[in-house]
């Protein structure tokens, strides 16, 4: 399938595009586009104004699409979308310091890419591990060594 | 970050009821550190990420059933515009001297007082400087009274 985005992603985009890749669409494919009017008509938007799977009532792009994809019984997954909350929004509905850091992280990925493309390959890895990290956590109710 | 003399403006109208939205909403657009132009007019100096920002207000408010445009600007006259920045660093600079001050205070409190204001004035410092646009050299003196209270309280724990 195809899925359409704002260039320019950063952590809440990304986020969403791993979570497509991982546990939706993995033959997912990205475009990139600078106004919702480019959006190909074959493909489904995401993280922009007027569309289903964005920020809605005080929600970030990702929380919405764990609701819309039914994801929401992965309590990693959950606590990913606390930290992509925060990062995106800083609203301090969530406890999530690791939120700061990513942010830093993907900005100043960002900074270096070649695109977007290049930038999602590296948030890729970098969600795989999150995602990893926090399922250990809450299997063994402490941080993995 | 300033960059050039651009503005982005949200201007948005909102049912007067129910209040809830009405006042989530204030509270998301005084955090991200807008000014207020009008009555439902507010104003942030140009970005990507303050244009998104105020771009995913601008959602909220159509969630809640208002209206809501983005726009990017220029103040026509320069004397507005720098009359706008000055209001802002001024707002701003009051925060971080409000900081500095109660770390200076602390400074006399027990150990305990100053390890527990040392980690409320860090996170305060934080937000401020998320909504700090223009720098203001109250921002250092800030960050260096919240620190030297953090030594402070570093030196207390050893001694």
């Amino acid at each position: 399938m195809k899925w359409a985005t704002r260039v320019g992603v950063h952590v809440d985009r990304a986020a969403c595009a791993w979570l497509i890749r991982r546990f939706v669409d993995p033959d997912a494919g990205f475009v990139f586009v600078r106004d919702p009017a480019e959006v190909p008509a074959d493909a489904t938007p995401f993280d922009m104004r007027g569309v289903p799977l964005s920020h809605h009532h005080g929600r970030c792009s990702f929380e919405t699409a764990l609701q819309h994809f039914e994801l929401t019984s992965d309590p990693a997954l959950e606590e990913i979308a606390h930290i992509i909350h925060e990062a995106d929004l800083g609203d301090e509905r969530f406890n999530a310091p690791v939120a700061a850091g990513l942010d830093v992280i993907i900005r100043g990925l960002t900074l270096t890419s070649s695109g977007d493309d290049a930038t999602l390959v590296v948030t890729d890895q970098l969600f795989d591990g999150l995602y990893e990290h926090i399922r250990q956590s809450l299997l063994s109710g402490r941080p993995p060594a | 970050m300033v960059r050039d003399d651009q503005w982005v403006l949200l201007a948005y109208r909102l049912p007067r009821i129910p209040s809830t939205p009405r006042s989530a909403i204030w509270r998301r657009l005084r955090r991200l550190g807008v000014a207020q132009l009008a009555d439902g007019l507010v104003a942030l100096p140009a970005d990507a990420r303050t244009r998104e920002a105020l771009e995913w207000v601008a959602e909220e408010v159509v969630d809640a059933h208002g209206e809501a445009m983005v726009w990017l600007g220029r103040p026509a006259d320069m004397a507005g515009s720098a009359a706008l920045a000055h209001r802002m660093t001024a707002a701003i600079a009051a925060e971080y001297e409000a900081v500095a001050a109660d770390a200076a205070t602390a400074q006399n409190s027990d150990g305990t007082t100053r390890r527990r204001v040392t980690a409320r004035l860090r996170r305060q410092l934080q937000r401020i400087e998320g909504r700090d646009f223009f720098s203001p050299p109250e921002r250092d003196a800030a960050r260096v009274a919240v620190e030297d209270l953090a030594a402070n309280v570093v030196a207390g724990v050893s001694s």
